[in-house]
């Protein structure tokens, strides 16, 4: 069963059209990357899937049931425009938000200390919001969106704002989630998180889906035109006539061969002139996908 | 109604804790009670100390009139006389003015048969305080010679100079007769009404700017995924004016408090009586919540087409427009609170708290009247959340520029 499902959803605002018919849909235990250049109309989807906005036609059925207010009690939202009450103590914030989600108030208040000595932040719990850094305030939003323990867990960009480090317990964490069998939608422009985080992805652009199904599968899709060469000698023969674009990166060259380019053909000319530690045929990034897929046609 | 109350319970932690609302529990009756006291004091010397010289062809007529002048309780100032007047005497004493060695002149020129002519002559052309004691002076010693010259003793003609005063008394509508002060009374009501405009227009700006605070810090966004709107604004609404509420409450307490000592005791059966009913006590927070709605919920709607606090500056005549008409009328109250303005003014919704106020500062108007005055509050209030939830609802998750009127337009037909 999917915990959340958009069909054939279209939302206009005034002359333009957000999103354009769009579907999808996330089961339990999957993660889930919603792409797209800015503007493409991700942040219109995410909200007519939280209730904010009412899309103009379509359904959007949450946890098996056309959409209903009662559901959001099952659902972790953190928005791309991040808000806390400033002036507020930690503490008193997620206890506030986490009473807003159903739990009690000494409930809000265990699950809130658990999560932020989880997180590395228990010191921060007693200090008011804007006396912490814009990291720190960021891991108090993504604990507010988790204390209720939901279902469903969107999160538009959670990963900005954070250091490298930080980075890495909240992917660890949504891993975690993923693997307790909650469904996480995330929207971002990191391509590399998509790639090692996400299951399936959508990617829209003009508010339409462009690209959509499980990352396997869709890089599938793509032709094996690209080869890492890790090498040491002569690097003439990165103007082989087999290759489109490379870059060398001192003994590290990154080549996209020409459509239909042969691959052992370059590995014998590479081979020839210098001595090669690495030549590794690979598919395209999900980044390459996305600029290919995307092309000049981004609103950004 | 969970969510709402969480809301109201947050809103309302937040203000009482903050230091503006000690401050203003604190400062808003020490600085009544300043203004008042500073104004009484500043009263008692108005026209002392000043330097004034009486031109008169007729010296019995000026020193009669000098007589009243200095008998004055509220004020001695210094008195000459010169008489016979002259056109030198005159210019004399304009260059006494002018090199400030007087404050002014009376001149007094008595025309056979008929009443003299008086000018006032000072640099200050604004001192209406010493032209209206110099007036009363001026009649009433004319007068006083007028008697004695008659054959009238000058005991008999100063008694008959200097009248009677009238004690009042006010019939309470349980029937029982207390004394009080036709001035006291008026002061009594106007600090009322003042408290009360103020407290409104304080905690309705404080829900805009609670608003805007919230819109600028992008909050809106997380607690929508949780809650719908209308409660988000009607927990903000509940929970401002709870802590008005709570303010009111803690000045009645204290007053009543203060009411019950014995240096209160003797000033409100003194000469000053004002004299508060239980009615003022009930319909004070009552009038404070309505008006309070009724700006709030106006502002909640404009606040959420704002960006900042300085765009919401620009609806502060709208929300100052009520209390300037209300205080404008206030001679009219004062003159027959029961006339047909008065009664319209305390009824129509914008005017009705502070007018109300006045009009029973001199008589407790009848109960229909608040009936009605209520329930037009109450309908306005209701017409007034109709269409700000509106701009709320869409204007809240509009960031980046001020909303044009066609938008406005088009954000109360999306909802």
């Amino acid at each position: 069963m999917s915990v959340v499902e958009l069909a054939g959803v279209t939302k206009a605002y005034e002359n333009k059209i957000a999103v354009n018919h769009l579907s999808l849909s996330i089961d339990a235990g999957q993660m889930f990357g919603l792409l797209g250049p800015n503007g493409a109309g991700k942040t219109s989807s995410i909200r007519m899937m939280m209730g904010i906005t009412i899309p103009d036609s379509g359904t959007v059925t949450l946890f098996g049931k056309p959409f209903q207010r009662e559901s959001l009690d099952r659902v972790g939202y953190l928005p791309e425009e991040r808000g806390l009450y400033k002036k507020m103590k930690v503490i008193e914030q997620l206890v506030f938000f986490g009473q807003l989600h159903g739990l009690s108030p000494q409930d809000a208040r265990k699950r809130s200390t658990a999560w932020a000595e989880r997180m590395e932040i228990a010191d921060a719990l007693n200090k008011k919001t804007d006396e912490l850094s814009k990291g720190m305030q960021q891991k108090i939003q993504f604990i507010s969106c988790l204390l209720h323990e939901p279902g469903l867990i969107v999160m538009d960009e959670p990963f900005s704002g954070l250091d490298p480090v930080n980075a890495v317990l909240v992917e660890k964490t949504l891993l975690e989630l993923k693997d307790r069998g909650n469904a996480i939608l995330f929207s971002t422009h990191r391509m590399d998180q998509v790639e090692k985080l996400c299951d399936s992805i959508c990617l829209i652009n003009n508010g339409e889906a462009v690209l959509e199904g499980k990352v396997r599968e869709i890089k599938s899709r793509y032709e094996r035109n690209h080869v890492i060469v890790e090498f040491e000698g002569n690097a003439d023969f990165l103007n082989s006539e087999e290759i489109a674009e490379a870059k060398n990166f001192s003994g590290h060259a990154e080549i996209r061969l020409k459509p239909h380019g042969d691959a052992q053909k370059l590995l014998h000319q590479a081979a020839a002139m210098a001595t090669i530690f690495r030549f590794e045929l690979i598919e395209p990034s999900l980044e390459e996908i996305f600029i290919q897929t995307v092309g000049g046609h981004a609103n950004a | 109604m969970r969510n709402m109350m969480l809301i109201a319970r947050r809103e309302y932690l937040e203000q009482v804790r903050g230091r503006a609302f000690r401050l203003s529990t604190i400062g808003l009756p020490v600085l009544f009670a300043v203004i008042i006291g500073v104004g009484y004091v500043a009263s008692l010397g108005l026209g002392a100390n000043k330097h004034l010289v009486i031109l008169a062809n007729d010296a019995s007529l000026a020193d009669a009139i000098r007589t009243q002048i200095v008998s004055d309780k509220d004020g001695t100032p210094n008195v000459d006389i010169v008489a016979p007047a002259s056109p030198d005497s005159r210019a004399q004493l304009i260059q006494q003015v002018q090199s400030k060695a007087i404050d002014g002149f009376l001149t007094v020129e008595t025309q056979p048969g008929g009443l003299p002519k008086a000018t006032y002559t000072a640099q200050s052309s604004g001192d209406f305080v010493t032209n209206d004691r110099l007036s009363k002076a001026l009649n009433d010693g004319m007068l006083n010679e007028r008697l004695t010259g008659s054959g009238i003793n000058s005991t008999d003609a100063d008694a008959l100079v200097k009248g009677i005063s009238i004690e009042t008394y006010q019939v309470k509508k349980d029937g029982s007769v207390v004394r009080s002060n036709a001035q006291a009374s008026f002061w009594k009501g106007y600090v009322m009404a003042l408290l009360l405009s103020m407290t409104t227009m304080i905690y309705g700006l404080n829900v805009a700017r609670s608003i805007i605070q919230e819109k600028t810090s992008r909050i809106f966004e997380v607690m929508l995924a949780t809650v719908k709107p209308s409660d988000m604004l009607a927990g903000k609404l509940i929970g401002v004016g709870a802590v008005g509420l709570t303010q009111i409450v803690i000045w009645l307490v204290t007053g009543a408090a203060i009411m019950v000592t014995p240096f209160a005791a003797a000033i409100l059966t003194g000469q000053y009586a004002v004299h508060f009913s239980w009615a003022e006590g009930v319909l004070f927070p009552v009038y404070f919540l309505l008006g309070y709605l009724l700006y709030s919920s106006l502002f909640a709607g404009l606040a959420a087409t704002c960006e900042t606090e300085q765009e919401l500056q620009m609806y502060m005549p709208l929300a100052a427009a009520p209390t300037w008409l209300s205080f404008a009328l206030i001679i009219l109250i004062i003159n027959d609170s029961n006339s047909i303005w008065s009664i319209l003014a305390s009824l129509f919704p914008p005017t009705a708290p502070i007018i109300m106020f006045l009009r029973m500062a001199s008589e407790t108007p009848p109960i229909w009247q608040f009936a009605v005055s209520i329930t037009l509050m109450v309908l306005s209030i209701w017409a007034t959340l109709w269409f700000s939830s509106r701009l709320y609802r869409v204007g809240i998750l509009m960031y980046g520029k001020r909303a044009t009127l066609p938008e406005l337009l088009r954000w109360l037909r999306y909802s």
